[in-house]
Parts: structure tokens; sequence; C-alpha cells
């Protein structure tokens, strides 16, 4: 499948996002929602890492598998602002357990991805030919198979651990972010300054690294946001069908998993983690979503 | 039956190609397309080797009396198969042979014999029997879906594209802020339930943005789409089984009935995963249909047109959505992914038994080689369409011919 349809829908959205898509009305409103993505995203991060480095020793924070009779099922209240689980544990400490798998997963997934699949767009973008021919027949391949069903079929196939879920998720990030960096870098090798250098007689991997990259690098880093929030929700799904790590490890999907038996007397449950994923995947893309606008020379001028 | 309609839509696919695009091309696209399927399939069926487990497994295997690379066969069976129904399925899968020759042999099975295999080697039930049961399923959810995506996206891109460059009402921009405070002050004090607090808010901002018109409204539509997008569809269909299943008994989850038992009860039993699979999709169609129209608005065709005195609706509907819609069609094909990815989890979601739950039952229980010629078929159909949309393209925008040559 030459994919030149594709390429050019994906390309034209691109574009036309950058243009003007961006949600969240003029300048001064745009700035304040920025900030706020940012602060969330700041916030989930540093208290889940410090939840992970300080561990029960921190104020509000307990043995998320501790069990307490007396709050069974019960709302959210001071003490336990998320409300209480089936055995009375407490919701918040749970988000915060789990959010160490759940994040770290979005982000080792996301480094990996940009890792390799950055190097295969830039090395396909650039030298053409056989590299680009080969590269694009394994993008091609990658994507024509649902991603979920793809997870989940390497999941199951090599079993159920933290490596294989970064893995069967890897082999999604890569193709995905090789077909973006590539269509960047051959918009970037088509412009003055490359085919200067290249009158110039500069090294070819000179200019790659030089001239080429750095010009990519803004694209690729919206993207990395981008990315990690639709990881975030990939492996959440994962967890939600109970086909993620196994338990009794904690992420935000399971959290959601377990809850949803008992929907109809603790709804808190399931609505909690259900808001911590969604705002922070809603800021990810925001974030990513400015970057790629703000980033866009083409709206700059002189 | 099914296998002659799809040869005559292939065919007829060829005939198009030739006749659209020129023979050399239509070779040149069909055999990539040929090509990516083959590579596809012989992944997948590579994958499978995964399961043999390491040297002490093999050997383990060896002295039971059954081959070594029989992994594959004892998982799918059970561990209390016997020997001969483990040898009998290794014979038939080819496991003792190399990767090229186990590979013909399952294509040979899916396209000439046109046998599935089994769905469950457990209790040997057979993978067309399920498909014929399940696949309606995932079929109309999917159908309605897609409906329900665009009866919302196409209407509400069209018209924020058309606000985007329009003044609006000049009402006070802290008017829309406070009014959603208001509401949410009388619902916490009035005691309202949050899904009801929740839609009431919703609905407001939408009256309130169509009342004011211009940028804001354009802004508003785009905001709520892009929240859309956020909201993983697991977290989607939570929340709507508890506003409509738990909380209010409006939805039951009684299971699926069939058009044969009647239209209302058909509807009544799949309208709400429909729904949560079709608002997962809206925003994608409404911002690319959106920012697509914005763009052919920028046109000089649409200059002149104006010039010429056109209405700002036939502008809008015949010179404007016309090109867009060729970037929506591709985009509705690349969505087929998605869309079966938000299958396996709104099934499970609503214990709806279609192909996405029976794809978690067959992963559960270890079923393999049914779950491996599922995959190849999902590829397949994804791999036809999009060659089919892409020739579409090509026959109506001759641009994309003219780079592929170059």
């Amino acid at each position: 499948m030459t994919n030149v349809a594709q390429e050019i829908a994906v390309g034209s959205q691109h574009a036309a996002e950058a243009q003007a898509a961006t949600p969240g009305g003029d300048g001064k409103r745009r700035n304040v929602l920025f900030g706020l993505a940012v602060a969330w995203l700041v916030a989930v991060v540093g208290i889940v890492v410090l939840g992970w480095i300080f561990g029960e020793s921190l104020p509000g924070l307990r043995d998320p598998a501790a069990i307490n009779q007396d709050a069974i099922n019960a709302g959210p209240s001071w003490r336990y602002p998320f409300g209480n689980a089936s055995f009375g544990e407490d919701v918040f400490s749970q988000v915060v357990d789990g959010g160490r798998i759940s994040l770290f997963v979005g982000f080792s997934v996301t480094a990996i991805g940009i890792g390799l699949g950055g190097a295969m767009g830039l090395f396909a973008g650039y030298y053409r030919g056989v590299i680009d021919g080969i590269v694009r027949l394994i993008i091609n391949v990658m994507l024509s198979i649902p991603a979920l069903l793809l997870v989940i079929f390497i999941v199951t196939i090599r079993g159920q651990s933290l490596a294989n879920v970064i893995l069967a998720l890897s082999l999604l990030a890569i193709p995905a972010l090789a077909r973006i960096v590539r269509a960047s870098t051959l918009q970037v090798a088509d412009r003055e300054f490359v085919k200067a250098a290249e009158v110039l007689g500069v090294k070819r991997a000179s200019i790659l690294a030089r001239e080429v990259l750095p010009n990519v690098m803004p694209t690729l880093i919206s993207f990395a946001f981008l990315t990690t929030g639709i990881i975030i929700v990939v492996e959440g799904t994962l967890s939600f069908l109970g086909l993620s790590v196994q338990p009794p490890t904690l992420t935000w999907g399971k959290i959601i998993a377990v809850g949803r038996a008992k929907l109809d007397v603790a709804p808190h449950v399931v609505a909690f983690p259900s808001l911590v994923i969604f705002l922070t995947v809603l800021s990810l893309n925001f974030v990513g979503d400015q970057l790629l606008k703000r980033f866009d020379i083409r709206e700059a001028s002189l | 039956m099914i296998a002659i309609l799809v040869l005559i839509a292939f065919l007829g696919l060829c005939g198009w190609i030739a006749y659209a695009a020129g023979p050399k091309f239509a070779l040149k696209r069909l055999g990539g397309a040929l090509l990516v399927l083959v590579l596809v399939t012989f992944a997948v069926s590579t994958m499978l080797q995964f399961t043999n487990g390491d040297e002490s497994t093999k050997q383990a295997l060896e002295d039971l009396g059954v081959s070594r690379n029989s992994q594959p066969c004892v998982t799918a069976l059970g561990t209390g198969a016997s020997v001969e129904n483990v040898n009998a399925c290794v014979e038939d899968r080819g496991l003792d042979e190399n990767l090229f020759v186990q590979y013909g042999k399952w294509t040979k099975q899916l396209v000439i014999d046109r046998d599935l295999g089994l769905a469950f080697y457990k209790n040997g039930e057979k993978l067309s029997d399920t498909m014929k049961q399940r696949l309606p399923r995932t079929a109309w959810l999917f159908l309605y879906s897609q409906l329900i995506a665009l009866v919302l996206a196409v209407p509400l891109g069209i018209w924020s594209a058309y606000q985007a460059g329009r003044k609006g009402r000049g009402l006070p921009s802290w008017a829309m802020p406070a009014g959603v405070g208001l509401i949410l002050l009388i619902g916490i004090f009035g005691g309202f339930r949050i899904t009801t607090l929740f839609a009431i808010v919703v609905a407001a901002v939408a009256l309130y943005s169509i009342f004011a018109g211009g940028r804001l409204a354009d802004n508003n539509t785009n905001f709520l789409a892009f929240a859309l997008l956020s909201i993983p569809v697991f977290v989607l269909g939570e929340t709507f089984r508890y506003a409509f299943a738990v909380e209010r008994n409006v939805y039951s989850l009684s299971g699926y009935q069939p058009w044969s038992s009647g239209a209302a009860e058909h509807f009544k039993s799949i309208w709400l995963p429909a729904i949560v699979l079709g608002l997962a999709a809206t925003p994608v169609y409404l911002r690319l249909l959106r920012a697509d129209m914005i763009q052919n608005l920028q046109q000089d065709f649409v200059s002149v047109a104006k010039a010429k005195g056109m209405s700002n609706t036939h502008i809008l509907l015949r010179h404007v959505l016309r090109p867009s819609t060729v970037t929506l069609i591709t985009v509705l094909g690349l969505n087929i992914a998605q869309l079966v990815n938000g299958a396996i989890v709104v099934e499970f979601i609503y214990d709806l038994d279609g192909m996405g739950s029976y794809l978690i039952a067959a992963f559960a229980r270890r079923e393999f080689f049914a779950v491996q010629t599922i995959v190849a078929i999902v590829a397949a159909l994804f791999i036809l369409t999009n060659t089919l949309i892409d020739v579409l393209y090509t026959a109506v925008d001759p641009r994309v011919k003219a780079d592929a040559d170059s």
C-alpha cells in the first residue's frame, strides 16, 4: 500500500491543525490554559514521584492495599479525599501508587519511540532510496494491524509483565513516530539552507545532524507529548481489560477495572482515577498541540 | 457466496484502478498492497513462535512423547489433552516444519480451503460458526457508531469552520464562565446528580455558543471536541454505563437483540454502546473537517464564487465541503483501526457478545490460532479498504497520481 493519499491526509491535518485548530481562544486565555496544563502535569508527576520515593511517610498517603473495615465503599471525605474502595482501601493512595506504572510506561515508551522511530524517520527522510523504501514498508506493515489488537496479541503471547507491555507499546509508537519524523524531515530537506550546505560540500551526515535534526526537533518534541498521552490511554485500556502487568501491581486502569464491579455502590472508585487519566491526557494533548503551534515557523515573520 | 462477492469486488477494483489511473500505476498500487498484506500475515504467523517456550519446556514436551515444538498446541488444547490430539494438531498446523511451510499451510487453509479453523480448540467450536453468530453484532455497532459520528461531526464541523471567520454577537467575555458558575452553584445546592449537572452544563454551553456565534462558537466547539478526544474509550463507556444503566434505568444490560426480534428491541439493546463508540470517533472527524474547510475557505475560488454573488450556503456546501469530503473519507478508512480498538473495549463494558468480546475470551483462553486468523482478516480488510480509498482519491484528485509518479 503506497499511502500517498494517507500521507496527504495526515499532512493536511497537521498543517491545518497547526494553522488554526488549537482550542482555547485567543492569546491570553490560551496562555492561562497552557499554564494550567503544565501545572497539572508537574503536580501529577511530582506527587507520583514523591510517593514513590517517600512512600507512606508522606502525609495523606497510606498503604494502598491496607484494609479498613470502618470505611468500606465510603465516599470522599477530608481524611480520604478520593474515598475508599470495597475493602476500605484509600483510593487516593491507590491512584498515587498506580501512577508509577502508568506514567513510567508512558514516558519510557515515548523515549524508545523517539529514539528508534525518530532515527528511522530521519534516515529515511533524508537519505531516501532503499532505506526509505524499507522504512516505509515497516511503517505500513506495523500500522495495518489495529493498535490494541497488536498490543494484546504480543502481551498474551509473551506473558504479562512490565517489560513485555513496554515492548508491545514500543512496537506501536516506533512506526507512528517514524512516519511523522519522516514527513517532517522531507519538508526540511527541501529547504534552501539544506540545499546550500549540500552545494558547499558539507558531509551528508553532518548536514543531517546540524541542519536537519535541529529543525525536526520541534515537531518531535510536540509529538512526544501527544504520544505519551496516547500510550497512557492504551496502557490504561490494557489494564482495564486485565491484560497489563500482573496483580497486585496497581495501575490507573486496574483501579477502574476493579472498581467497575461496584459501580452502583461506589462510583467514586471509578470516577477519580478516570478523572486523573482524563486530565493528564488532556494536559499532554494540549501542551503538545500548543508547542506544535508555537514552533510552527510559517506563522512567524521577521 | 461471500468469497465470490469478494472476488467480484476485487476484480472490479482492479478494473477501476486500471481505468482511472493507468495500468502501470494500478500494478504499483495493488502490488504494494499485496506485499504489505503478505508481510503482515507472515509477521503474525511468526509471532506464534514466541509461545514455544525455552529449552526445558521443549525437553519436557519431548519426554511426554509429543513433538518438541508442540507448545502452541498444548496451550490451545489445555494440559489435559491426549497425545494423539496434540500430534494431530501439530500435524495440522505444521509446527514441526519451518516458518515458511507453516505460513504456507495456514494461508492455503484460509484462502483455498476457505476454512477458518477452530474458534476454541478446547471444545472444537468452528470459527466460522462463531463469526456467523457474533459478527452481525459488531457490524451493526460499527455502522450505527459511524452514522452517529458523521451526523454529529459533519454539521458541527461545517458550522464551526463557518463561524471561525465571522464576527460574533460581541457578548462580554465573562458571560459564559459566569453562566456556567451560576448553573454549578444552583446544581450543587439544589442537590442535582453530577451526571445531570454535567449534561446541563454541556447543553448550556452549546446553546450559548449557537447564540453567540463568531470565533467564540468556533473555540467552544473545538474545545469540546478536544476534551472528548482526550477521554479514553473505557472511561467514556464506564461513565455512560453509570449514567444510563446504573444510576438511571434507561438502558438495560440484557444483551443484544437481532433485527428479527423487532426494530425497537434491536435499537434498545444497542443504542448506548453505539453512542459511546460514535462519540469517541466524532472529534477526529470534526476537527479534521473543520481544519480542512478553513483551508479551503481561504482559497481564491471562494472569493470568486462570493464575487459572483453566490449564497454562503451554496459556497459552503458545493465549493468547500466537496473537496473536504475526500479528506474525510480517507480518515474514515484510517479510523477503522481505531474502531476495532474501540469495539473491543465497548463490547467488554456492555457485555455485547460480538467479535471484540470473543477476542478477549480467546486471549484469556490462549486460543492463539483463532486470534492469528482474526488479526490477519482484520489487517486484510484494513489494507483493502485503504487501497480502495487511495484509488478513489486518485480518481478524484489528479495531484495524488502526479505525486506518486515523481
